[in-house]
């Protein structure tokens, strides 16, 4: 369960403050698949970043899976997203340097898992996302659409309870935000709670629940056929 | 540790990982042999000269004038100087110690001209010549005044002869060697009346410094030098007062200089002192610039990686994990450079060792160079590490 109420985060420079997000209130139940709408500026990557950890915020309570975040110093953040959270970007951001096997290695070497548990987590998951015969291609090797597969099974790769997506498919054609979309029903169709942020609404009417945010604030839900949404 | 992802990521940043290796490789060859050069040289500095020097003079004089006549002169300088209050001893020498320059004989065991001829660097001395060194007899006895000649080409090689322990080892090995005859290369003999402790000779370079021989002869002719021993502490004021005794009008000759014996030893050791501050500061300066390099490529690097440093901390790195990134890159690049370090070092020594016969180095100095580098590569790429692990997890959703 995420559960976000009053949340405040501000932007500060040295001559003006941007509220990026005011009184945002949000709860996702454990298995949904949200959507995260709005227009450019609304607050949606803000909202992504503080639910993902990556950023702390001014006001309000945040809590995940029942924990304070607001209370975890640095370390705690960094130990809760490496275990509970997989995050999936719009430009991939897989090292390059490393090829597919090594890239989806790296949380699991800061989870402390040993060399044979990385090795069977990490060949289930390219299993899943279709690429076991890439373990070794580095990204540059591979397409826009694979590069994602890779992204996906590095999220996955150590089990995450949650599963933060930013605009997924905004660097891949159609055919390929498709099949990126299909398999991230797959994976929430297991179990996985999916929050992904979109501007595509196509892609927003396959979630369970879509969010719009504006200024920084829920303004609409919108629920589709999930029998979650109606629970939340 | 993440080693072989680490390697994986070096490998494909060659050129510039290539290069500050290079530095360090060079860094480390010329930093052990210039070390070890300063060694060799600080010990040469260091050795002990065997005599007072603390409390040591020599005065010059020349003599000019026709009716000039050496033998009283030199009996009354004696004198003179032996009666100044706190000279302890004074004699004639035919040279100064450590001064470049000095008279040298071959001596040998037996009178087969075959025999192994010992290079010995003579000093012609008087009764008080040890004494006014501040040299101890280990054996033996000192010479006597019926003993002394002057000096002369008809009496070069004389009857009795002092030797320094090295000497007479070198002559005798370990066998008692007083009263034992020592030759010169025509077959005049000498006999071994006493041993001293070692002592250097006259000149700084000489492979063989120690192989010291007394003679028992008086200095003659219109250039004398003294060599003069004080209490210790007086010998400043006892050079003014001993230049002030001899320099009398009217008598012929002047007193040329007088120096102390600190003198000689401070000019014999100039050129190893610059030698040592010259390796030092090139050590310093090369070790900066390899320094800079590591920091140069780290910083780089961290600039580089930014939204990777992101990406890392967003899917779980800690601050502590990104700084054991780059400290451990850093170390796997010294050891790559340490290591081609290491043989480029023998290789170095072998080209000085044949090109200024210098010694070939010694392990330790690559070792403690490897040490050495590996600590300054870790301190110089600590700070940007440090900076790298400031990036915000939040910088890989950014997409500029």
């Amino acid at each position: 369960m995420l559960e976000m109420q009053n949340v405040v985060k501000i932007y500060r420079t040295d001559l003006i403050e941007t509220h990026a997000l005011r009184d945002f209130n949000l709860r996702v139940a454990d298995g949904e698949f949200v959507a995260v709408t709005g227009p450019s500026g609304s607050g949606k990557t803000t909202f992504l970043n503080v639910a993902g950890l990556l950023e702390g915020f001014e006001s309000g309570s945040y809590r995940l899976d029942g924990k304070n975040i607001g209370e975890l110093d640095d370390d705690a953040r960094s130990r809760t997203r490496n275990q509970k959270i997989g995050f999936i970007f719009q430009s991939f951001n897989l090292i390059p340097d490393l090829d597919v096997f090594d890239n989806i290695d790296v949380p699991l070497r800061y989870r402390g898992f040993n060399a044979a548990e990385r090795r069977r987590r990490i060949e289930r998951v390219l299993e899943l996302v279709g690429l076991a015969s890439r373990a070794r291609h580095v990204p540059s090797q591979l397409s826009g659409g694979q590069q994602q597969r890779v992204a996906i099974a590095r999220a996955l790769a150590g089990e995450p309870r949650f599963l933060l997506a930013d605009e997924p498919t905004g660097n891949l054609d159609s055919l390929m935000a498709r099949q990126i979309m299909d398999l991230l029903e797959e994976i929430n169709s297991r179990g996985t709670t999916i929050i992904m942020v979109t501007h595509d609404p196509e892609l927003a009417n396959r979630a369970h629940r879509n969010v719009h945010v504006m200024d920084g604030q829920v303004t609409d839900f919108h629920a589709f056929e999930s029998p979650l949404a109606a629970a939340v | 540790m993440e080693i072989r992802p680490i390697l994986s990521a070096m490998m494909r940043n060659r050129s510039g990982v290539l290069l500050v290796g290079l530095q360090i490789a060079i860094t480390l060859a010329v930093a052990a042999n210039a070390a070890f050069i300063i060694q060799q040289r600080l010990e040469k500095i260091g050795r002990p000269s065997g005599v007072d020097a603390a409390n040591m003079f020599y005065v010059y004089s020349y003599g000019y004038s026709p009716s000039y006549d050496s033998k009283p002169t030199l009996a009354a300088d004696l004198d003179t100087l032996r009666r100044l209050p706190g000279v302890l001893a004074a004699s004639s020498t035919n040279g100064m110690l450590l001064s470049g320059g000095g008279s040298a004989n071959s001596y040998q065991a037996s009178a087969n001209t075959k025999a192994p001829q010992i290079p010995g660097n003579y000093f012609e001395i008087g009764e008080q010549g040890l004494n006014a060194l501040g040299v101890k007899l280990v054996a033996g006895r000192n010479f006597r005044a019926d003993e002394l000649t002057y000096s002369g080409l008809d009496n070069l090689f004389p009857k009795q002869i002092i030797v320094t322990r090295t000497m007479a080892k070198a002559l005798f090995g370990d066998e008692r060697v007083v009263g034992r005859l020592v030759y010169s290369p025509t077959g005049d003999a000498a006999e071994i009346i006493g041993v001293t402790q070692n002592m250097m000779g006259s000149w700084v370079d000489n492979r063989h410094p120690e192989n010291v021989v007394f003679h028992p002869i008086l200095q003659r002719g219109a250039r004398l030098t003294y060599m003069v021993r004080t209490e210790p502490g007086r010998r400043d004021e006892l050079m003014a007062r001993a230049e002030k005794a001899l320099s009398k009008p009217g008598d012929g000759r002047f007193v040329v200089w007088v120096h102390s014996q600190e003198h000689y030893i401070k000019n014999s050791y100039r050129s190893d002192r610059r030698m040592v501050v010259f390796l030092w500061t090139m050590i310093c300066l090369m070790v900066g610039v390899t320094a800079l390099g590591i920091v140069g490529l780290a910083t780089f690097l961290v600039n580089a990686r930014r939204k990777q440093i992101g990406t890392r901390r967003a899917i779980g790195a800690r601050r502590i994990d990104i700084v054991r990134y780059f400290m451990v890159e850093n170390g796997l690049l010294t050891a790559f450079g340490v290591i081609a370090g290491a043989g480029l070092s023998f290789l170095f020594s072998y080209w000085l060792s044949n090109m200024f016969a210098l010694p070939p180095l010694k392990l330790r100095f690559v070792l403690w160079g490897i040490a050495a580098l590996l600590l300054l590569g870790q301190m110089a790429v600590f700070i940007p590490a440090r900076r790298a692990a400031a990036v915000p997890p939040a910088l890989a959703t950014r997409t500029v």
